[in-house]
């Protein structure tokens, strides 16, 4: 355990102790998210890095015009430089422009399936939680046999049948990713159920749907907004990874993953540009989606914020 | 039989050899032995062989002989040996089984393939040049003194023994299998004496086919085999009345045997499989595929055996292949199989230690259009049949492949470009390729759009080409009708991918459509598979798996299985009286006119393009680059086969 | 507690049962021939009608089915076509040498992970927090295959340090005994494990730093390290007992990539490459496996969280 100091105040106590006489009105809750948010730096940093990633990759082609479709035998592998910034791949493709295309992909997928994954399952895992009971087992059964079955095998089957395409992509890795926020959810609900104010409220003669979406939900957001920037993380990773096991789109849809698993085929050769822009760019986008998501956890705790 | 690319190697390789006499000979190490060149001088244009030390003439070594050594082999990856009976089936048909495991414990009658030729080695061989009588029908084979390792010699009987187990139930239990040939088309063999062996066919054949294509699926098999359980006493001669006698006995043996071999942990202690005749005997076999073979003390073959052991090593995946020998070089890698993207890396890895080998095996690549294909084309909506069985069609597809191009951007010069179903390397003294051009194959977009353009289609460079003229384009082809059409390849091979998109996009530029799929090596091969255009799963178009076709158990490369009506490597379902006939020539004309016959075939094979050609690795498997082999391993020269003949090396200090 | 364990021992049997279903359904949805498959395009039409007999595959599904599950209860997990072996054999090797490569991973991962992540709650927002921070979010980002590739391209390449290749024993035990081989693709599985748990440690342990039970324990003058020990720590292991019930089928086939940069023998490269061939057998024996693991992981999550947590009960 490393050493903490026993004798200053726990760090965790921002608050002033509260003064006894007026009570300064505090705004609306979003309001200070938004503050607490803004107060944190890392998330400052991370915002700046997606939209810078959106905007190069969106914006940039419209700029850096690249022919993505067309390989060019006499010009493949060349490291950086003499028209090519970042050298091009083993097709001859120039490697910044078939960045910004994979962006494209890439952040679509991300965003797509990471919040409909955690929609969903945290839909899922609060009714569970909530309900406990038989509805729980049958439920939490369910997650289960989805979280059993393996993801390689799902996509084997699926590349099988049907004509691999993003749509495709986005539909499987959201159905293997709302399981696990699903399970987490479900865990904090029946922590959650117990407290006290979710007892009052019951007392009280509260329905069940307005306890889950007034209070258990919004107790939730914490491990919800963790959960959702690690989704989108996730996905983008996973579909590198999926790439690198050679389910793949064709090479007219570049994406980082196909990117960075093509390269790696080639790093022992010393083409490092193959490799390492593609990688860079992932690491870039999932750490910065993980800053903000991060912070969202922090600003969303109501006793860390500013009153 | 059918190439793999890498990891494809095992299981699908079988199917292809059954057709006719070509089970599989497995290509693994086909080292070519040429001078200590660098990597980047391979073959630079068509038809020259590739380079290396151990070519044409063995190795030389680093100096004097030393004796004893462990050989360090490394397996392509997710290519383990699964089996060990020599008469393997379909599921087990592979270069790994045949060519690096089972043809150095139980030698064959024939063998072929030295010194990078893919002829005969009389020589070396069990059997003698067989002798023809009968008007042709019957071979007579005198037999060279082997011994088994038992003690028994390897007689006449034992090559009855294959054959009436093999009669049994071909159709089932041989790769090398095809209706209507070996061992259909044999009428009566018998053991008139323990030396002597006859054959008589239903007819004539030539006989320079008999004994690449047919003899060269017969392997002796000791009497100790003959039982159908172990529990028997294994037989120690022969009372007339083993169960291989009669079919029913000879089916028993072989299910006893198959499930014998099915026992990947029993091999090693097994009394079945100790008893060998050739050069080997396995020592130790662990079930992730490393096998370890120590000589043969009862070898009756030259020469004997120098090396102690033999270690073949397995691996999951290239990069471990590469890893291992970046990082432990000659000592913990003898011979290694350079998958094709590291060759930039031959040279740093040649400077470790190693002879940098580039030998093709007898193989070459090629994916099937699919000439029963009921997928229609756009515009229009008519089945794109008909436009694949035009041949100028398929002749103007293959003027889009720009083979030189890929070899040297993708394949960083590591194949030799191919032109139809004769390899030009190893080069062969029973075929003479000199006169077969490669400008069937040339790259050229104009020659594309012209033969297009002649035949009635209204050309839209990046667009979208039409038939303006039916009757010039062809029958079924209906006015306004586009070309598109799918190419379903196998998936995580970078340089498999690079070319089917550059294939694509210069496809584009003439107006033809290719759109690309990719999916897992099985399935490809499973479903470019011969069918009719009424049922309803013929509707791939293209099916490349990345590598092609390699010659084995059938050695010379007439063409039987891949472009007769009927065959099963025959995918397209392509169907010609005229190609039908010129191969009927290779198989039943007079030797005389063999190496004619072969060239006629090859040179109208390339004008039909049954296929669409591809450039041909140089490595032991498909989209191997090279094989490196030891400074200090002398006596090693490329098999033109791929068959690993440990018995040739040494050490040397 | 017992009612509550044996209700959820049927449950598990219905779990399992519902994986077989749906993997032995969507097997058995891929278009094709599976002889095909298996044999290859060229087998002779005697060879494919052989293999469907042999097979049961000319039956209706049900009937297939039910030969499946009863193949199952006689302990036999089907027949591999690829390796020529029989399930059970593969996995009796892989299984063992997956355990010593996830079990490492796995306990190397919680033992640094937990500690970290506490400490960087505690110390929110300070030098130490950030820095803990930083290194985690750059594993958890990077893809596993990048970062056992960049792990041997430094400490194996152009280092001579560690070899490349995991050490190739039969048995866990061999595992074992080669530890140089075992540190690439051990430290590969930890490093990326390590950063998921470390971030759940620390918001799972921020969220509890806040209760006022933490407050009052403080107020009540306890020393810090008793309130962090029995309190914080009880408490934040809920997000972390999920975690590992989680990790254990990954165990199985979430090793699938370092198995495979790194040649190691284990039963998720197995899967892996028995899909690519449609091996379908071994697909339905691992997967069955898989299930009754995840089924396992999931019990002992559950009864990890009762102990953990007494409010929470059935």
């Amino acid at each position: 355990m490393t050493d903490i100091d026993t004798t200053a105040p726990s760090e965790v106590e921002l608050l002033p102790p509260p003064e006894g006489g007026e009570v300064a009105s505090s705004g609306s809750p979003w309001v200070l998210v938004a503050r607490t948010f803004a107060q944190n730096k890392l998330a400052l940093v991370g915002l700046a890095f997606v939209l810078l990633v959106i905007l190069f990759s969106f914006i940039g082609p419209i700029i850096y015009k690249t022919d993505q479709i067309n390989p060019n035998l006499i010009a493949v592998n060349l490291g950086p430089g003499g028209g090519h910034p970042l050298g091009t791949d083993s097709s001859g493709f120039d490697i910044l422009g078939r960045l910004m295309k994979g962006g494209q992909s890439s952040i679509e997928v991300g965003i797509a399936v990471g919040i409909v994954s955690t929609v969903a399952g945290l839909i899922y895992g609060a009714i569970a939680g909530y309900f406990g009971g038989a509805l729980d087992g049958v439920l939490m059964r369910l997650v289960d046999v989805g979280l059993a079955i393996p993801i390689v095998f799902l996509f084997i089957f699926m590349a099988q049948i049907y004509k691999p395409s993003l749509g495709l992509l986005i539909f499987l890795l959201t159905l293997v990713s709302w399981l696990i926020p699903a399970r987490l959810v479900r865990g904090e609900t029946l922590a959650l159920r117990t407290r006290e104010y979710v007892q009052a409220v019951q007392v009280m003669g509260g329905r069940s749907w307005r306890i889950i979406t007034r209070h258990i939900i919004p107790n939730t957001i914490g491990v919800i907004m963790v959960t959702v920037t690690f989704q989108i993380a996730n996905a983008i990773l996973t579909l590198a990874v999926l790439q690198y096991l050679g389910f793949g789109l064709p090479p007219t849809t570049p994406t980082w993953g196909s990117m960075l698993s093509d390269g790696t085929t080639y790093l022992q050769d010393g083409y490092w540009w193959e490799v390492y822009p593609a990688l860079i760019m992932i690491v870039i986008t999932v750490v910065a989606f993980n800053f903000i998501g991060d912070a969202l956890q922090d600003a969303f705790d109501v006793r860390l914020q500013e009153r | 039989m059918q190439r793999f690319k890498r990891s494809t190697l095992a299981i699908i390789g079988v199917a292809l050899v059954v057709l006719f006499a070509a089970a599989c000979g497995s290509s693994s190490s086909s080292n070519s032995s040429s001078s200590n060149s660098s990597s980047s001088s391979s073959s630079s244009s068509a038809g020259l062989a590739t380079s290396g030390p151990g070519l044409t003439q063995p190795t030389t070594g680093s100096g004097s002989k030393v004796s004893g050594g462990t050989v360090y082999f490394t397996e392509g990856s997710d290519a383990p040996p699964n089996y060990i009976f020599p008469m393997y089936n379909f599921q087990v048909c592979s270069t790994t089984n045949a060519n690096q495991l089972m043809n150095m414990l139980y030698y064959p009658l024939y063998t072929y393939g030295e010194n990078y030729r893919p002829t005969v080695d009389y020589s070396h061989s069990i059997g003698q040049a067989p002798v023809t009588s009968n008007g042709g029908k019957t071979f007579t084979i005198h037999l060279n003194p082997y011994k088994w390792s038992d003690g028994e010699t390897v007689s006449a009987r034992d090559l009855v023994f294959w054959m009436n187990v093999m009669k049994a139930s071909p159709a089932t239990e041989w790769c090398g299998y095809a209706p209507g040939y070996f061992p259909d088309n044999v009428v009566s063999y018998s053991a008139p004496n323990p030396s002597t062996f006859v054959i008589t066919f239903n007819k004539a054949y030539d006989p320079e086919w008999v004994l690449y294509s047919e003899l060269s699926q017969i392997f002796p098999m000791p009497m100790a085999w003959d039982r159908t359980s172990l529990s028997q006493p294994a037989p120690t001669s022969d009372n007339g009345s083993l169960p291989d006698t009669t079919k029913s006995g000879a089916a028993a043996v072989y299910k006893f045997l198959d499930t014998q071999s099915k026992d990947l942990g029993s091999w090693a202690t097994s009394p079945l499989w100790s008893v060998v005749d050739g050069p080997m005997k396995l020592q130790s076999f662990n079930t992730d595929g490393r096998v370890v073979l120590v000589p043969n003390a009862d070898w009756s073959g030259t020469p004997k055996v120098s090396i102690s052991q033999l270690v073949e090593l397995p691996y999951t995946s290239e990069a471990a292949i590469y890893n291992t020998v970046k990082s432990s070089g000659p000592a913990g890698a003898t011979i290694a199989n350079i998958p094709s993207q590291y060759a930039p890396q031959l040279s740093s890895l040649g400077a470790e230690g190693y002879q940098v080998n580039k030998a093709a095996s007898y193989s070459f690549n090629y994916f099937p259009v699919n000439l029963n294909s009921n997928a229609t084309t756009s515009p229009g909506g008519e089945p794109v049949r008909y436009v694949f069985r035009q041949t100028y069609f398929r002749n103007a597809l293959q003027h889009l492949v720009d083979q030189q191009g890929w070899i040297h951007a993708f394949l960083y010069n590591t194949a030799v470009p191919t032109c139809g179903p004769i390899p030009f390397s190893p080069p062969s003294p029973l075929v003479d390729t000199s006169s077969i051009s490669f400008s069937p194959c040339s790259f050229s977009d104009a020659t594309a759009q012209q033969l297009l353009t002649s035949h009635g289609w209204k050309v839209v460079p990046n667009g979208t080409t039409t038939c303006q003229n039916p009757s010039l384009c062809g029958a079924g082809i209906k006015q306004g009708e586009g070309i598109s059409f799918n190419i379903d390849y196998q998936s995580g091979v970078v340089a498999v991918q690079d070319e089917m998109n550059d294939l694509a996009s210069n496809a584009k530029k003439v107006g033809i459509t290719i759109n690309l799929t990719t999916h897992p090596f099985s399935t490809v091969v499973a479903t470019g598979a011969p069918c009719m255009p009424s049922a309803a799963s013929c509707k791939w178009t293209a099916e490349n798996w990345g590598a092609g076709w390699i010659y084995g158990p059938s050695y010379l490369p007439t063409g039987e299985p891949l472009y007769n009506p009927g065959s099963a490597a025959n995918a397209g379902s392509y169907s010609d009286a005229q190609m039908t006939s010129l191969i009927g020539q290779t198989i039943t004309g007079p030797l005389s006119g063999e190496s004619a016959a072969l060239t006629t075939y090859a040179k109208y094979v390339s004008q039909q393009d049954p296929v669409i050609f591809g450039p041909t690795s140089v490595g032991t498997y498909g989209g191997y680059a090279a094989t490196l082999i030891s400074n200090k391993l002398a006596g090693y020269s490329a098999n033109a086969l791929g068959f690993l003949q440990p018995q040739y090396w040494y050490f040397t200090k | 507690m017992t009612g509550f364990i044996i209700r959820r021992l049927g449950q598990a049997i219905v779990v399992v049962l519902g994986v077989t279903l749906i993997t032995f359904i969507l097997l058995h949805l891929l278009p094709g021939s599976l002889a095909r498959d298996i044999l290859g395009n060229r087998a002779t039409p005697q060879a494919i009608e052989q293999f469907n007999q042999q097979n049961h595959l000319n039956q209706p599904f049900f009937v297939q089915y039910w030969y499946f599950l009863d193949q199952l209860l006689h302990g036999n997990l089907g027949y591999s076509y690829q390796f020529n072996r029989s399930v059970d054999s593969l996995l009796k090797t892989d299984l063992p040498r997956d355990l010593v490569l996830g079990g490492l991973s796995l306990i190397f991962s919680l033992v640094i992970a937990i500690p970290t992540g506490i400490a960087q709650a505690v110390k929110r927002n300070s030098a130490v927090d950030y820095a803990g921070t930083g290194v985690s979010f750059l594993l958890y980002s990077m893809p596993q295959y990048a970062i056992a590739l960049l792990l041997i391209q430094f400490l194996s390449i152009s280092f001579h340090v560690f070899p490349a290749e995991a050490p190739q024993s039969t048995s866990a035990i061999g595992m074992l005994e080669h530890p140089a081989g075992l540190v690439l693709p051990v430290l590969s599985l930890t490093l990326v494990t390590y950063a998921a748990f470390s971030r759940y440690m620390r918001s799972s342990a921020i969220d509890t730093l806040a209760q006022d039970y933490i407050r009052t324990a403080r107020a009540k003058g306890l020393p810090e390290r008793l309130v962090l020990m029995r309190h914080l720590l009880r408490n934040s292991l809920v997000a972390v007992v999920t975690l590992v019930g989680l990790s254990i089928p990954l165990v199985l086939t979430g090793t699938l990539i370092i198995e495979q940069v790194f040649n190691y023998p284990g039963a998720g490269l197995e899967y892996f490459q028995a899909a690519l061939r449609n091996d379908y057998e071994v697909m339905l024996g691992i997967t069955v496996l898989v299930g009754v693991i995840t089924v396992v992981g999931n019990l002992m999550a559950d009864i990890g969280y009762a102990i953990l947590d007494p409010r929470i009960r059935y």
